[in-house]
């Protein structure tokens, strides 16, 4: 089965995590005053951490060293909680697949299909035969990717919102109904249970046009992010299957460099992409990005429409929000309602993350391996989660979550599974 | 305020799912209407009322009724299907997606 070129584009723009503006200082007193339950043990912790860059911030800074360390704790201490809003769909899509992995064989089976963007063989007699084809399928999938990025932020900055709009709902359409009725076939041959047409057309046409107005247009947040994690692990198995051993490996770590590159250089095209679209103030497009909190994206990023936004946002601020009415009549006086905005983090991270993790359970030993890999990507997720309140501006999610699980993989697969067999197999228990 | 902020919503949403509700649309689609009863549920009832509040009602209760009839249709449907897939030979396969291997 041949990926079509649509699917490139999901994944490339969304490696970049991006924060959302951080909210004025009044603001949040509320917000913290209303709080203390849930509040003061987290303030509590971070306030050890925001000594230092508290400390850190009145030497450079020096306008007013308690304004900037109580701003700095109490960033830190949002960031804390959206640590954990982050950690739960990370964790969710990467179950999704390892559940999948292991039970449906259909996924790890091998097969000599291959994606076009991966023309060179695995099967060669020589190893250096082999690590030279993979080094060279990871050449040709860095150059698609750089290729379409660029493509797709020529099409930004020229104001090609149509196209850009007709091309995501075209894979958005694919991974929601092509690739989910793929999936729901294998599952279902795998647990030997007949299906007839007639029902599975219902139940992939309601999932689908569900996802689409969900991803799309407005939904409820929570089945939002729902349909974002599912079309994740969707295109992580896609991966997993299609790729081959080696370039699958080398290919993630060449993806992470490209995604550093691509967010922190100033020619960076995923830079550019998050700048223009933080200069135009206009939401990046609902189908790249997992948002953490009760923000909607206005489907089109489309002049008119951003004009809605605004609206949009008070009205999911008050709807989304568990908060008793007495909350909404304090924050009355303020114009911009700007509380909970969180933190966005591109589509691309969940994929690689999971086809990480995926790869790992497939070819890896045991659930040791999986477990290595998964620990050692949400490390990497809250350290570049925490450069990233201390930073404020967008920042890779890939690398650092990477290069631990690349490290964790190889190492648990060679070094420690074979130590973890012989103390079993000897019965000796440390 | 939670008034005037909730009439975007409901106004928006609704034109929408209105369509969607009608015969002459898409009338398939009985998880919408799922979702739509049970994230428009709490502001249909258990709200203290307001003026757009009848509108709400009157949607949440025709999603939820085409949601039952749905649930009816596809019950029996599955039943019928899975007690007497075998005895209908070629048609029975016909209208298979997936056919268990082995003898049960």
């Amino acid at each position: 089965m041949n990926a079509s070129d649509s699917d490139e584009d999901i994944y490339n723009e969304r490696s970049a995590l991006v924060r959302s503006e951080s909210p004025a200082l009044p603001s949040y007193i509320p917000d913290s005053d209303l709080t203390p339950p849930n509040g003061t043990p987290t303030k509590r912790l971070k306030a050890g951490i925001s000594r230092r860059p508290g400390a850190a911030a009145a030497d450079g800074g020096g306008s007013d060293p308690e304004v900037e360390a109580e701003e700095e704790e109490l960033t830190l201490k949002y960031g804390a909680k959206h640590v954990i809003m982050l950690f739960i769909p990370v964790t969710l899509c990467m179950v999704v697949v390892v559940a999948t992995i292991k039970s449906v064989s259909f996924y790890t089976e091998k097969t000599d299909q291959q994606l076009i963007y991966t023309p060179f063989t695995e099967n060669t007699s020589s190893v250096g035969r082999r690590l030279l084809n993979s080094v060279l399928n990871t050449i040709i999938m860095i150059s698609v990717i750089v290729v379409m990025t660029i493509f797709l932020v020529v099409l930004y900055k020229y104001r090609c919102y149509k196209f850009i709009h007709g091309w995501l709902i075209l894979s958005s359409l694919m991974l929601l109904f092509w690739f989910s009725f793929m999936y729901l076939g294998e599952v279902f041959k795998t647990y030997n249970l007949a299906m007839d047409y007639p029902t599975v057309g219902v139940i992939i046409w309601n999932f689908g046009a569900v996802g689409m107005i969900c991803i799309h247009w407005k939904g409820p947040l929570q089945l939002q992010q729902a349909y974002l994690i599912l079309i994740s692990a969707l295109m992580a198995l896609v991966f997993i299957k299609y790729l081959p051993e080696w370039s699958a490996w080398v290919i993630l770590g060449a993806i992470s460099v490209y995604d550093l590159v691509a967010v922190l250089s100033p020619k960076g095209p995923l830079r550019m992409l998050v700048e223009t679209a933080q200069e135009r103030n206009e939401p990046i497009f609902p189908a790249l990005i997992y948002s953490s909190a009760m923000v909607w994206t206005v489907g089109m990023a489309s002049p008119n429409e951003t004009q809605r936004s605004e609206p949009d946002e008070e009205a999911e601020q008050s709807d989304g929000r568990a908060e008793p009415p007495s909350r909404h009549s304090r924050l009355l006086p303020e114009d911009e309602m700007e509380e909970d905005r969180g933190v966005k983090l591109g589509l691309g991270d969940f994929i690689f993350y999971s086809v990480l993790v995926g790869k790992a359970a497939a070819t890896g030993g045991d659930w040791n391996t999986t477990l290595a890999c998964f620990v050692a990507i949400l490390i990497g997720l809250c350290l570049t989660l925490l450069l990233l309140a201390i930073f404020k501006k967008a920042l890779p999610a890939l690398p650092i979550s990477i290069t631990f699980g690349l490290v964790f993989y190889f190492s648990t697969d060679f070094l420690v599974q074979p130590f973890m067999d012989n103390l079993a197999a000897h019965q000796f228990y440390i | 305020m939670h008034l005037i902020i909730f009439q975007w919503l409901v106004n928006d949403y609704f034109c929408l799912i209105f369509l969607l509700i009608s015969p002459g649309g898409f009338a398939f689609l009985p998880f919408l209407w799922l979702v739509n009863v049970v994230w428009f549920f709490r502001e249909a009832f258990l709200k203290p009322s307001y003026t757009e509040q009848l509108q709400i009602k009157a949607y949440v209760k025709r999603s939820a009724l085409g949601l039952l009839l749905w649930v009816a249709v596809l019950t029996t449907w599955i039943t019928i299907y899975q007690h007497f897939r075998a005895e209908w030979g070629e048609v029975g396969d016909y209208l298979s997606f997936t056919i268990p291997l082995g003898i049960p």
